[in-house]
């Protein structure tokens, strides 16, 4: 057993990725949770199968769509490089890739939480005057956080796991865009790798063992409360 | 009940069991993702001869297949982009040491959209990203970091970070034909396969090892005539030509 100051690079890559990841994804999930829960427009179930879609594509189909949108040549792409920001072959591409995939996991658990919340609290809310925005701010918001939580250790899980979408989007770079996923790939692909590739098998697993630990613990932890 | 019947018969046949009777010899083949196209053409030229032979290909990178023939994954003939692997299934007595032939040469270039001003090793570094296949994982970007390395640019293009790995040729390939990167070092059989990128130079076969495919045959193989049969067809004029027309070098005498 020995980790190699590769093998730390791409742990410490990895936690970073995830953490970023998932900070990024959580006031979109609590936006987009609120509009499923709380919208009865028509496209409201529309929208709650484009974000769930993540969940079930294949990461490598996320990867390559986000590659044609954010590439040279694609919309976004045209318009980052107007502005002088380079996402591919980044690891802020990996942030990107990560947030997709892990969003549909924070989505689902905080609409569990926001379905949860008494509706007479808000409508006491909103007969005392309180606009949309307030409610969302002062009453929605702190009683999601539990959701918030325990939906943020699935995503950080789940991110730290990444690997067909961030392949495609941020390269295989390692110290820079070589995550513990696409560094145990590297391993596996090369004569006599086995070693470095269960090191990191067994980091991984622990990392994501405990997660799901932390996951369970704050769930319980929440619905003893309720 | 019909239906019930119905119903168990697709399931066999997707499982891929023939009630009916025993079909007909059936040859795994395990080869290099970079030869799909090209073994591909071979299996159906030699149905047209033998169209009771069922040939299975299984495309992956050498490392990947090289694993699975030694975890027990049914194969007939082995084709590796890279001498390696096959060495580290001949220790594993995973192959027949005397069916082992050198099937296929390839070699290296430069490819990509933007015009005139790359024309050979002295001018990349002046580019800002170059795509090439991972040297730590895939044996095209091990030939390629030892061109850069006998240039004498490897260390600097990698120290300021300009050089994009891929996980394969195919996708540094991808990278370069979308103009995501400057170019892309690939394999002269897959730059052929580019929509838009092209060849700006060719990398000169003198910096790197000899680009070799060696193929052989598992013991299973050694014992199936329709295996044999298919085995000494790759060796002939007529797969010859096929591999010709994807770009492949044939070795003059692959017969060794």
């Amino acid at each position: 057993m020995r980790i190699t100051p590769a093998d730390m690079d791409a742990l410490w890559l990895s936690v970073k990725v995830a953490t970023v990841a998932t900070a990024v994804a959580i006031p979109v999930a609590f936006l987009l949770a609120a509009l499923l829960v709380y919208t009865r427009w028509r496209i409201t179930p529309l929208l709650d199968g484009i974000v769930n879609l993540p969940l079930v594509l294949p990461p490598v189909v996320v990867g390559y769509l986000l590659l044609l949108l954010c590439g040279r040549q694609g919309p976004i792409g045209e318009i980052l490089s107007a502005l002088d920001i380079q996402l591919i072959f980044t690891w802020k591409a990996a942030v990107l890739a990560c947030a997709i995939i892990g969003l549909p996991l924070l989505i689902r658990s905080v609409r569990l939480g926001m379905e949860q919340i008494d509706p007479h609290l808000l409508h006491a809310a909103r007969s005392l005057g309180a606009s949309r925005t307030n409610t969302l701010i002062h009453i929605i918001l702190p009683l999601s956080l539990p959701a918030i939580a325990t939906g943020s250790t699935l995503a950080f899980a789940r991110s730290l796991g990444e690997f067909g979408a961030t392949i495609i989007l941020a390269g295989n770079i390692p110290g820079v865009t070589q995550t513990i996923p696409l560094a145990i790939y590297d391993y596996t692909n090369t004569p006599g790798g086995e070693q470095g590739a269960l090191v990191l098998c067994l980091i991984s697993i622990a990392i994501s063992y405990v997660m799901l630990l932390l996951n369970e613990g704050l769930r319980r932890h929440w619905n003893r409360q309720h | 009940m019909k239906n019930t019947a119905l119903i168990l018969s697709v399931i066999c046949a997707m499982l891929g069991f023939n009630p009916a009777g025993s079909s007909a010899a059936s040859i795994h083949i395990a080869a290099a993702a970079s030869l799909s196209y090209a073994v591909k053409a071979n299996i159906a030229a030699y149905k047209k001869i033998h169209p009771e032979v069922d040939i299975l290909p299984n495309f992956a990178s050498s490392g990947a297949l090289a694993r699975q023939l030694s975890s027990g994954a049914p194969a007939h003939i082995y084709i590796s982009a890279n001498p390696k692997w096959m060495a580290y299934l001949e220790e594993q007595n995973e192959i027949e040491p005397h069916t082992k032939v050198t099937l296929l040469q390839n070699s290296l270039v430069f490819t990509g959209l933007s015009g005139a001003e790359i024309s050979g090793m002295e001018s990349l570094s002046g580019l800002k990203r170059i795509a090439m296949a991972n040297p730590a994982s895939a044996p095209a970007g091990q030939y390629v970091e030892h061109a850069l390395r006998a240039t004498g640019i490897y260390t600097r293009l990698q120290q300021e970070k300009r050089l994009i790995f891929a996980k394969d040729v195919r996708q540094a390939l991808l990278y370069a034909d979308r103009g995501e990167v400057d170019g892309a070092f690939v394999y002269h059989t897959d730059a052929l396969l580019a929509q838009h990128a092209r060849i700006l130079f060719q990398v000169d076969p003198a910096l790197h090892p000899q680009i070799v495919y060696p193929a052989a045959m598992t013991p299973g193989g050694a014992e199936s005539p329709a295996a044999l049969d298919f085995f000494a067809f790759l060796q002939q004029e007529t797969a010859r030509s096929i591999f010709r027309k994807y770009g492949f070098i044939v070795p003059p005498d692959s017969g060794n």
